[in-house]
């Protein structure tokens, strides 16, 4: 397995190059540097101060290639600056890019972890409750709440959320986010159960798909035919037999986690990573974008590690060479 | 196993009856209860700040901040209009003192013994100091960072005008490049070896004099700006973002009324009274701008801006202001209705809950709430570069009679009928009101819209119905715009429209903002919608923009209408060295004249801004500017307390009835499929 691991990495190293120089090539070699300077110091700046902006952020230098000092290029430096996590500063307002991810990470976290936990115990737990039902009316109206959830976007749930719960019901705030323990959850009530209701719909319509698939095979009629009673089978025998598809989603979906929600955040005001991606497109901040878009790349290779060592966990005859 | 069963029946009650008290105790107060008895004003920041630097920081959100911590040497006058200076730091408003080679100089004098807020930075100037005397020649390093190159300050042209700015600024960068040393001295070590700036003369530790190289009268706006602020050495030294400590960009040290006391970029900025400011340490001298105004227009009297209680008192009012971020106006807008938001603009899809007929909908004044509108000092406008050989100078008098028509094609009331919930004053000239040299009765002869003049003057310039009778072909035109989204395309449709009455085909070339500039910056379009808003409030400002000085194509300026007339550019460079008054007057009026027939823009409107207050805010007044306001402005923290209570009580029976529709949907299904498993 240690081979695999190693070989995958290795492979993903590439693709992390590939990556960097894909990113190069959309944000620097599109980008004209004086926008970025008026996005930054205003519009009403005059062209000598852009320029002088331009010079002061690095992006007066060569693009590729400056003979009189090798390594002093745009593009050497954006490999630089990836690959040794040192992002430096963004466009839009010259604050250090790594202690802006590092800040912006508690609130993202704090938002998409309880989403995730609730998201998979509602999913699985209700999944299973409607499959355990199936082809009774309890499936059905299953059936019907879940693709008329999928089909609705996330912005009406948003702001449906909003006007329902933070307005009319005045149950919490509309918005807003204080990291204090004490009134933390205040806040993070209302776009969780937002998150919920809108993931909810398509969670329940894949797992019930598994739990059904597997519900069909022998092994469930054998243990009935034991005498297994139908709640011991669903959750001791389908639970685990389904585990290699609830696994390949679940774990792609944890890294990015740390990346936060973008629509969630901006709506209710929460200062994460989301929140953060919002700000440098509106921004024109390339510098942020490239740093979220490069580690997002390294999370997903990652994550497609993690869930071909996960398989090996949970289901025995799976080997990684 | 029993004592599992035991336990779990209590255990399931339990987190029943916590679910519950869980609901009950549910609140959509956002904020701490703790702060309800404080005077503390709760605005919107529709994003996060950029920077904090007063030699950098240039738009109005940042403003919110910097205009309450950065005192300045003079100020606007918080009620009287038109807009009026006064002393801040300085003891009075200064004179222009000519000088020989047509130079001028203006001469302040600080008053003694005001104060820094606390800081830990005063420590780098003697050990235990936690703050010192304001001087003169914290201005003049305020100036000498202006003209830093290292700094970035988007407004170094202006400040330019002041002798020898432009020579430091060189030097410096020339230091800096041909000595490492140089560059890793202390910053006002750097600046004091590169020799200062000759034209920022001090006089003793209190006096400062600004040497102007020629007449600019505008400058003395700029002395009300954050920019010219003092700032001291050891804040900019001490905050450079290493080991720990924040930028100086996000850890402002002023001398304002208000000093930052919890910064978080991202979600909130706290400002709280700054015990230093000498308004407080000094209320014995009655300083203008550190009690609360005895005079202002009559409008101000009916609407209990000069309540008695209130005149001549002590400033600040509050005890703190706290800006929360809000990205999104739908929800800020809700919570301002909520009551957890003290003022608010309106957002267009609650423009008709809350405005009846241009006034305050019943149903919100009986919440108590007030309306203020306010004409704001701006201009949107649609501008033809000049440059194009069909429908700019080149094309001389038929260019000029096309331009004519085009413009008296544009109904702007029924554009903001449509588009701006009848929001905006029709611009008859680029002079907003409020503006010195703006006439009220004036009627600009090519902004009335009519079809019939409009054809008729297509007609002489050689193109009836839009056929150029020269060539027998349409007249196809290109109207630029940086905006894809369908919204910015239905509002350029709309002139496209009234254009095509006249037989006009103008097609929309719709690009990213980006795309948009980089045409500008290489002459690439003919027609353009843009705005400006004032920076200060001088006709200087909005004319300068069609200035030939300032033409795009030769000097990348904001004359994007690349609109260059010699008798233009030469009243307007006698206009601006002048002081008000008749013969101010009157060349602004000539210039007025030339722009109504030469047309290089079609006027537009200036923005018409309605904001929402609720009933314990007093003493607020609109400004198109944007003032340090926030110490004039009183809050009654009791009866906000009152109204937020009644208005904010949680509806619960919802929750527990969809508990009891969840339970009766899943329990005769449970019970019959067990039945059937029978």
């Amino acid at each position: 397995m240690l081979a695999y691991i190693v070989r995958r990495t290795a492979y993903g190293f590439v693709v992390v190059l590939g990556v960097l120089l894909l990113l190069f090539a959309l944000f620097f070699l599109y980008a004209e540097p004086v926008e970025m300077a008026r996005r930054a110091v205003g519009e009403k700046a005059p062209p000598e101060v852009l320029e002088q902006w331009v010079v002061n952020h690095g992006y007066a230098k060569p693009t590729w290639w400056n003979a009189e000092a090798p390594g002093d290029t745009m593009i050497a430096d954006h490999f630089r600056s990836m690959l040794t996590f040192d992002f430096g500063r963004s466009d839009s307002d010259d604050s250090p890019i790594l202690g802006r991810i590092r800040a912006g990470m508690g609130p993202s976290l704090s938002l998409t972890l309880p989403l995730f936990a609730f998201g998979l115990v509602f999913g699985v737990g209700l999944s299973l409750f409607v499959a355990y039902f199936r082809e009774t009316y309890i499936d059905r109206m299953g059936v019907v709440l879940c693709v008329l959830g999928m089909s609705l976007s996330v912005l009406l749930y948003i702001i449906g959320g909003q006007f329902l719960i933070g307005k009319l019901l005045r149950w919490f705030p509309i918005s807003g986010f204080d990291p204090s323990p004490g009134v933390m959850m205040r806040f993070l009530a209302l776009p969780v159960l937002v998150g919920l209701a809108e993931g909810l719909g398509g969670s329940i319509r894949f797992y019930r798909t598994v739990f059904i698939e597997e519900t069909g095979r022998d092994y469930v009629r054998t243990a009935r035919a034991k005498g297994c009673g139908d709640g011991r089978i669903m959750a001791r025998h389908v639970l685990h037999n389904a585990m290699i598809p609830i696994l390949t989603r679940v774990v792609v979906s944890i890294p990015f986690l740390f990346q936060g929600s973008l629509l969630l955040e901006s709506f209710f005001g929460i200062p994460g990573l989301g929140s953060m991606m919002v700000d440098a497109i509106n921004g024109n901040d390339f510098a942020t974008l490239r740093a979220m878009v490069f580690i997002g790349a390294l999370l997903f290779i990652g994550a497609q590690i993690l869930t071909d060592i996960a398989y090996t966990l949970v289901d025995p005859r799976v080997r990684l060479s | 196993m029993r004592l599992r069963r035991a336990g779990g029946r209590p255990g399931r009650a339990t987190f029943v009856c916590a679910m519950l008290v869980a609901l009950a105790a549910c609140s959509n107060n956002p904020y701490s209860e703790s702060d309800d008895e404080l005077k503390v004003r709760y605005k919107t920041l529709p994003g996060p700040t950029k920077t904090l630097d007063p030699a950098v920081s240039y738009s109005s959100l940042e403003h919110q901040v910097t205009a309450n911590v950065y005192e300045t040497l003079l100020e606007y006058h918080y009620l009287k209009r038109p807009y009026t200076l006064m002393p801040g730091l300085s003891v009075a408003v200064p004179e222009r003192q000519e000088l020989e080679r047509g130079r001028v100089a203006y001469r302040f004098d600080l008053r003694e013994g005001m104060l820094f807020q606390n800081d830990p930075s005063f420590a780098l100037g003697g050990e235990g100091r936690t703050t010192r005397t304001i001087v003169a020649a914290d201005i003049a390093f305020e100036l000498m960072r202006i003209a830093d190159p290292a700094v970035t300050s988007p407004v170094i042209a202006t400040f330019s005008k002041i002798e020898g700015l432009r020579e430091f600024s060189e030097r410096l960068q020339a230091l800096r490049d041909e000595t490492p040393e140089f560059a890793e001295l202390r910053i006002d070590r750097q600046y004091e070896k590169a020799g200062g700036i000759p034209g920022v003369r001090l006089h003793g530790d209190y006096g400062l004099e600004i040497v102007l190289t020629e007449p600019y009268p505008q400058i003395l706006y700029w002395f009300a700006m954050p920019f010219t602020t003092p700032v001291p050495w050891e804040a900019v030294v001490y905050y450079d973002g290493e080991d720990g400590r924040p930028f100086f960009k996000d850890h402002p040290v002023g001398c304002g009324p208000f000093v930052v006391s919890e910064f978080d970029k991202q979600s909130k900025i706290v400002m709280s009274r700054n015990e230093n400011w000498y308004g407080v340490r000094h209320p014995e001298w009655k300083a203008p701008g550190t009690v609360y105004p005895s005079e202002g227009e009559a409008i101000d009297d009916e609407l209990g801006r000069l309540d008695p209680a209130y005149v001549g008192r002590s400033l600040p009012l509050l005890d703190r202001v706290e800006l929360r971020l809000e990205k999104e106006n739908i929800p800020a807008f809700n919570k301002f209705l909520q009551g957890y938001y003290d003022a608010s603009g309106i957002v267009r899809e609650s423009f008709d809950k809350v405005v009846h007929e241009g006034a305050l909908s019943p149903e919100m004044a009986a919440r108590g709430m007030k309306l203020e509108k306010q004409v704001d000092p701006d201009l949107r406008y649609i501008g033809f570069n000049m440059n194009d050989p069909v429908i700019g100078t080149p094309a001389g008098d038929r260019g000029r009679k096309l331009r004519q028509a085009m413009s008296l094609a544009i109904d702007v009331v029924e554009y903001n009928r449509v588009f701006s919930n009848g929001r905006g004053v029709p611009a008859q000239s680029p002079i907003p009101p409020g503006i010195y040299g703006y006439a009220a009765e004036y009627r600009n002869p090519y902004r009335q819209p009519d079809l019939a003049r409009a054809q008729a003057l297509l007609e002489e310039a050689g193109y009836p119905g839009g056929i150029d009778s020269d060539t027998g072909k349409p007249l196809r035109l290109s109207f630029d715009l940086g905006d894809t989204s369908t919204a910015g395309r239905l509002r350029f449709r709309f002139f496209v429209d009234q254009w095509a009455k006249l037989g006009i085909d103008v097609e929309v070339a719709a690009t990213t903002y980006n795309k948009f500039r980089q045409k500008v910056a290489e002459g690439a379009y003919q027609i353009f919608m843009w705005g400006w808003i004032a920076d200060y409030p001088d006709p200087e400002n909005f004319l300068f923009l069609l200035w030939g000085t300032m033409a795009q194509s030769t000097s990348g300026g904001p004359n994007t209408a690349n609109f260059d007339h010699p008798e233009f550019n030469r009243l307007f460079e006698e206009m601006k060295g002048l002081d008000n008054g008749p013969e101010r007057l009157a060349i602004i009026r000539r210039m007025r004249d030339l722009l109504e027939v030469e047309r290089p823009w079609i006027e537009l409107s200036h923005g018409e801004s309605y904001a929402l207050y609720h009933a314990w805010m007093k003493n607020v007044k609109p400004a198109g500017l944007s003032l340090p306001a926030a110490k004039y402005v009183d809050i009654d923290p009791v009866a906000r307390a009152r109204m937020r209570a009644e208005w904010n009580r949680p509806i619960l029976w919802p929750a527990y009835a969809m508990a009891l529709l969840a339970t009766m949907i899943a329990v005769p299904g449970v019970l019959t499929f067990l039945r059937e498993r029978q």
